[in-house]
């Protein structure tokens, strides 16, 4: 008879019960108090980044494209023990984990925190290696999503993705006209020193958090046109752009260390880099985030000068932009930045339209 | 909020397509920081806003936040810095008639560590103001050295020392400013910009052998060493660019009516410990316009006759003296002036 049957039939539980019971109370009492559990994905803000923007890939990318898949796969299982080194959003994930830390603290029961995702078109084998290395560098990354070559977007949506990070533009690009707030990193060679408490996220402002309906006008009517429009219109608020709601996640989770009076050592600090001119075009954009109920901690409004000067000194984790020009300047000085492919600041590079008809014949 | 209307937003663009599409700029661009002369200017020292900083020091920072909020629309009284910028900006609009591509004109930033939600107020006092301030940097209470440098400020004016004094530290020229009295006219077609020498133009070595070793070993020292330049002080680099921009106005003949012009007014005895002063002046290739050697007269009725838009001393002795009668005074916190009291005179008060 198996202990559930005599236990059903009524019978007293004799010792060999007791010792079941205790055993199983023990594993019940037991809570994993080394790694917590991950949040749900409806709490947490969640950021899904690509394996090769976690780690430095850039040699076994070399593999696969010179020498084809199955010696790829076959190069990853041999180096399996081996970790990747660190990659361009490694910081940026390992300053989501110091937040996630000191929310714990602060709020032990709560789910709201941040759940990073690792979504890659690797195949499950190279899974090893990628979840040695997250071991190695103690990282938190419990759910994987190994499409084996098929487009994430669909896992993206399933998660509810607050913000997508890859190498690959097109896959940001389809994230993005999904309404996924995504962006494309790029290799950077020298890097700051990054602060290890405070994450440090840098928007900016046209085409990113807001649409981009102010730059069509500066594009196609010039610098006037804008800054009578922008005043004209200053009371109606911007339309929302590609990075609004990870901002809006951002000011959530800064809202509960403020609630806790930790205003000033905040973990988190958002920054507005914008080449608006203040006086000329820079109150709709405040009155914008005003209406949106956003906060941003630092606005600099640079009327024309370059970004890259000004963002070694925020030194963010992260920058995102939706013209290459700015991203290339803060990268020249050692400014991690993503970039963000929407709008009309696609079609124009260093200020002249680019003429896509031509590539297409 | 007022929300316009489709028409009004279809009128804007058919007024558009009337004007003229090649007419020039109405706002100039402003210039490339490395070509500039940024002067960087806090908040508080452009506008008067004592009122909001009392509530700010009395209620806390959520009490200032509404009341700023609710008197967005209301612009603040002019500052103590705020005739210096006005003057900056008339000199600006003469280099522009001279030189209409050139980028070697002043810039003024706005550096300060209001949150952004006092922007709106700022940027309507600024443009109720007519002044040309583009770019801000508001750091939303972090410190503002760092973006200081990344603009390659020439020169920080802040009301609040602690800042003043960091920047100093960090070899930008910074000066903290104080409001007057009374309010003295000034000039409103001429820049008018009276420096101390020692520790301010010039090192503080010369007054560390007057407040050790008393005046006539002073002088001697300053005789035998004549032709030694002094070293140079925190804003010499600042009259260095004001010289530069003199220069693209004596180029095109107006060396009499250039709108800027620089004093030196030192307490220094012209006969005793001038020569120096002058030569070191002369080694870094400067020139002030006027020098005024006070030997240790009181410098605030010569400066109501210059009727500077700003006067930079070391010694709060001065700074006070100079606000009583009028001028708009900025302390430049470096040098030993700035440490104890002294035991010579009793012109030099404890500081």
């Amino acid at each position: 008879m198996s202990r559930h049957e005599r236990v059903q039939k009524g019978g007293q539980p004799n010792s060999d019960e007791k010792d079941w019971a205790a055993v199983k109370a023990l594993y019940d009492d037991l809570k994993t108090t080394k790694k917590p559990r991950p949040p749900k994905p409806s709490n947490a803000v969640t950021i899904a980044v690509s394996s090769r923007t976690l780690f430095n890939m850039v040699k076994e990318r070399k593999v696969f494209e010179d020498e084809g898949l199955e010696r790829y796969v076959m190069h990853q299982l041999e180096l399996e023990d081996q970790p990747f080194t660190p990659g361009v959003a490694f910081p940026f994930v390992k300053a989501l984990m110091n937040v996630n830390a000191r929310l714990r603290e602060l709020y032990p029961d709560s789910e709201e925190l941040f759940d990073i995702v690792l979504v890659t078109n690797n195949h499950a084998q190279v899974g090893v290696r990628l979840i040695n290395s997250i071991n190695y560098y103690d990282l938190t990354i419990e759910r994987f999503c190994m499409t084996g070559g098929e487009s994430p977007i669909g896992y993206l949506k399933a998660y509810m993705t607050n913000l997508y990070l890859s190498k690959d533009s097109k896959k940001v690009q389809e994230a993005i006209e999904e309404g996924i707030a995504s962006a494309t990193m790029f290799t950077c060679d020298n890097e700051n020193e990054l602060s290890d408490t405070q994450l440090r996220v840098a928007f900016d402002g046209d085409a990113v958090l807001f649409s981009d309906e102010s730059e069509i006008i500066v594009k196609e009517h010039g610098l006037d046109t804008f800054f009578e429009h922008e005043k004209e219109f200053e009371n109606k608020p911007l339309a929302q752009g590609p990075l609004k709601c990870f901002l809006e996640a951002l000011g959530k989770l800064q809202r509960k260390f403020y609630a806790k009076n930790q205003r000033i050592n905040c973990p988190v600090r958002t920054y507005l880099v914008t080449a608006r001119s203040a006086a000329s075009a820079g109150v709709r954009v405040l009155k914008t985030l005003r209406s949106w109920g956003l906060e941003i901690d630092e606005a600099l409004f640079l009327a024309g000068a370059p970004k890259g000067p000004l963002l070694i000194k925020i030194r963010p984790h992260i920058f995102f932009d939706d013209q290459m020009f700015h991203i290339e300047g803060a990268q020249e000085l050692g400014t991690i930045a993503a970039h963000v492919p929407y709008g009309i600041g696609q079609k124009y590079h260093k200020g002249k339209r680019i003429d896509t008809s031509d590539v297409e014949k | 909020m007022y929300k316009p209307t489709v028409k009004e937003m279809h009128s804007f663009w058919e007024r558009k397509e009337t004007c003229n599409p090649s007419s020039p700029s109405k706002k100039p661009k402003p210039p490339k920081p490395q070509n500039a002369i940024t002067i960087a200017v806090s908040s508080r020292a452009l506008f008067s806003m004592d009122l909001e900083q009392d509530i700010y020091e009395q209620q806390g920072m959520e009490a200032y936040l509404s009341y700023q909020f609710q008197h967005e629309t209301e612009p603040f009284a002019p500052g103590p810095a705020f005739p210096f910028i006005k003057a900056v900006e008339a000199v600006n609009a003469k280099l522009r008639e001279l030189y209409p591509d050139g980028e070697e004109l002043f810039d003024v930033v706005l550096m300060t560590s209001n949150h952004a939600h006092v922007g709106l107020r700022l940027i309507n006092s600024i443009n109720h103001h007519k002044l040309f301030i583009e770019r801000f940097c508001m750091t939303g209470g972090n410190s503002p050295i760092g973006y200081l440098k990344a603009y390659h400020a020439n020169l920080y004016l802040s009301a609040d020392s602690v800042k003043v004094r960091e920047a100093i530290e960090e070899g930008i020229a910074a000066a903290t400013v104080f409001s007057p009295g009374k309010i003295s006219e000034v000039p409103e077609t001429q820049l008018r910009v009276a420096f101390d020498g020692d520790a301010v133009l010039f090192s503080d070595e010369s007054e560390r052998i007057y407040k050790a070793h008393g005046l006539d070993k002073f002088f001697e020292h300053e005789k035998a060493h004549e032709n030694k330049p002094l070293d140079h002080g925190p804003l010499k680099g600042f009259l260095e660019a004001l010289g530069k921009l003199q220069q693209k106005f004596y180029a095109k003949g107006q060396r009499m009516d250039c709108p800027i012009r620089t004093y030196l007014v030192t307490a220094r005895s012209a006969a005793s410990s001038g020569t120096r002063a002058l030569k070191t002046l002369r080694s870094w290739g400067l020139e002030t316009d006027e020098a005024l050697f006070l030997a240790g007269a009181p410098k605030g009725p010569m400066l109501q006759k210059i009727r500077p838009h700003i006067f930079f001393d070391d010694q709060m002795f001065h700074v006070e003296g100079a606000a009583e009668l009028g001028t708009v005074a900025a302390h430049v916190p470096y040098g030993i002036a700035q440490s104890g009291k002294f035991k010579f005179g009793e012109q030099f008060r404890q500081v």
